[in-house]
């Protein structure tokens, strides 16, 4: 692909600021325009530390050490924070787990929807209007309602949609998800999936989806990036990575999950251990110590990212080869 | 030998309010011993309520729960504090299902002093058989929760639960905190357990997967209901309540890929508020197959092959 991506991240590395710690290491991928990708990761996988780096959201304590990110061809990292505050919000949007804390508990919906526009487009006689037709896009029943109701009134569900409407109000070309799902029930879930993936569709829009269930992006993203102890340990296609999983821990994460159909009591393949901490690794590769593949070299030296076709694979001794 | 529940009642008074919320109207399950039984249903369907009520932490307003003949009440709490005890129950979080300022081995072997289980010179030897059974290493005894893992807490807490020495362990959501790649782990424990020590099993759920793979027997329920009942494979593989199907539909499948449309199947609307059930069948308002019977009566299960139970009137076999 020869387009100029969206947003490009190269070589990231997040790390604790005192007694440093190295949370996220040499994380580097591209999001085209009008793709989605997904990033997969446990918990303490530097998947959730990566996304918020890109809108400057990272909690005290913990910084971008090295790397760039660009967005448009500009690099977030070195832009003040007045020009960072034109692109958050208005060109690329967040939503997050638990759309409870994300709204403000004692303000109305609509002053709320109208505050986001007001601090970026500045407010109009079609504010209104523009707030009306979101919401009633993204599936609230009673519009009028919802403009004079509290976050409380609503089920996790319903807050859901309305945090959705709040990302798209200002048509952000990129859309940045932190599980929004997750704490949602399984039909629920679903109609959360349907209406996201029909939304950024009809508006061409780039996203950016974090999730730990390989399940939810199966059906929902173009590519995906597999992160394992702060790094990304593959990337590619999710036909590529859901058929032909190249790197150890990617096929043992397929493998480990119980499918919906066929026989029960057999066993399920598991991944003996616990994941790594990142600061940990050192000179090894991270998923060395889980890994039945896993020889000397892999314990005293990390495996760099092999680029072939449109995936990549950081893994020495990945599946499919000798 | 079978754990027996008869026709359940649970409902909650809200003070403030007047109102009253119908977590469970009528639940009737017959499980044999040795048998796993799965629970499956989203958040208000009342699946934790009668895990309570199984455990004897609260009582029925109307009904009995029954565990070889006798009241699972009277047995839970005559021998609380002297003898084994009939169920046990190991919940979702082992982060905050733990003291935290108690050592692994302590948390252990308060159960088996408060039970009287074993003499006290042996308590510590029983102690580290229970880590062992659970897959642990002996020296994690002097530890923290905070020094463990996620997967090693909840093998803690099925440790705990199994120094009570009872026949019927009610798992709520066991392995939905655990990531991933450790939650394999845990069912394979799970399993091993159950064929090691004869266990009965209630496995509550809202992961079809996880259900189908260690149930002998699937219950599905709906605002405080059970719509369909059978064995795994009948309700897994062959389900015929329209929420069931549903239900397996919304299930995200790694095996299916790449397939936007599949998303728009999804069942509309949100469950309804437990204080004002709607009338007739609970499900009507966002089934796809709802006739204008189904308005005004509601369905109780009716067999419709042998072991297949489904509460729907459009329902065929």
């Amino acid at each position: 692909m020869s387009q100029q991506p969206l947003l490009s991240v190269t070589n990231l590395g997040i790390s604790t600021v005192q007694d440093p710690r190295t949370l996220v290491n040499n994380v580097s991928f591209d999001i085209n325009p009008g793709e989605a990708v997904g990033v997969v990761g446990e918990s303490g996988s530097g998947k959730t530390l990566s996304a918020l780096s890109i809108l400057g959201l990272l909690p005290r304590g913990v910084g971008v050490v090295s790397g760039e990110i660009l967005f448009n061809g500009k690099n977030l990292l070195t832009l003040k924070p007045e020009e960072l505050r034109q692109i958050r919000g208005n060109k690329i949007a967040m939503i997050y787990q638990d759309p409870m804390t994300a709204l403000n508990p004692v303000m109305k919906l609509g002053k709320q929807l109208l505050e986001v526009i007001a601090s970026h487009d500045g407010i109009n006689e079609q504010s209104d209007d523009r707030v009306r037709a979101l919401l009633s896009e993204v599936g609230i029943p009673d519009v009028n309602r919802a403009m004079e109701s509290y976050a409380h009134e609503f089920s996790g569900g319903m807050r859901q949609r309305i945090m959705i409407a709040m990302a798209l109000l200002l048509s952000p070309k990129l859309l940045i998800a932190d599980e929004p799902t997750t704490a949602l029930d399984v039909t629920i879930q679903q109609q959360i999936l349907a209406l996201v993936s029909d939304a950024r569709k009809k508006r061409d829009m780039s996203m950016l989806w974090i999730t730990h269930d390989l399940g939810v992006v199966a059906n929902l993203v173009n590519r995906l990036n597999v992160m394992y102890a702060g790094r990304i340990v593959e990337s590619g296609t999710v036909e590529e990575i859901f058929r032909r999983p190249k790197h150890p821990y990617t096929a043992g994460l397929l493998s480990s999950l119980p499918t919906s159909t066929g026989t029960n009591r057999e066993r399920l393949t598991s991944i003996s251990g616990v994941p790594e901490k990142p600061w940990l690794v050192g000179n090894s590769c991270g998923f060395a110590a889980r890994c039945s593949r896993a020889q000397s070299r892999c314990h005293n030296e990390i495996p760099l990212s092999v680029v072939k076709d449109d995936s990549t694979v950081a893994c020495f001794f990945p599946l499919g080869s000798k | 030998m079978s754990l027996e529940i008869e026709h359940v009642e649970k409902l909650y008074k809200i003070v403030s309010t007047q109102t009253v919320i119908h977590a469970l109207n009528g639940v009737d399950i017959s499980l044999p011993t040795g048998k796993t039984l799965g629970i499956v249903g989203e958040s208000g369907c009342g699946k934790s309520t009668l895990a309570r009520l199984v455990t004897g932490l609260e009582a029925p307003n109307k009904g009995n729960i029954r565990w070889n003949g006798s009241p699972i009440h009277n047995v839970n709490k005559g021998s609380f504090s002297t003898k084994k005890s009939v169920v046990q129950l190991v919940f979702q979080d082992p982060y905050s299902s733990l003291n935290p300022r108690q050592r692994i081995g302590a948390a252990i072997s308060e159960i088996i002093t408060v039970h009287k289980l074993v003499e006290k010179e042996h308590i510590d030897s029983r102690v580290s058989e229970l880590l062992a059974l659970v897959g642990l290493a002996d020296d994690l005894k002097n530890r923290y929760p905070h020094q463990l893992s996620g997967g090693q807490r909840q093998r803690v807490s099925i440790a705990r639960a199994l120094a009570a020495e009872p026949n019927l362990l009610v798992l709520d959501e066991p392995v939905s905190a655990l990531d991933v790649s450790v939650r394999a782990e845990v069912m394979n424990l799970l399993i091993d357990l159950r064929e090691k020590l004869g266990l009965t099993y209630i496995f509550i759920s809202h992961d079809l997967a996880m259900i189908r793979y260690i149930s002998d027997f699937v219950a599905v329920m709906y605002l405080g209901k059970i719509v369909e009942f059978g064995n795994w494979e009948q309700v897994i593989n062959d389900p015929k309540h329209p929420y069931t199907q549903a239900l397996i539909n919304a299930m995200p499948d790694h095996t299916v890929i790449g397939n936007p449309e599949s998303l728009a199947k999804t069942l509309q609307g949100e469950v309804p508020d437990p204080v004002n059930l709607p009338t007739g069948c609970a499900f009507h308002l966002r089934c796809v197959k709802a006739t204008p019977a189904c308005t005004l009566v509601s369905q109780t299960l009716i067999e419709i092959s042998p072991n297949h139970q489904v509460a729907c009137m459009e329902a065929k076999a």
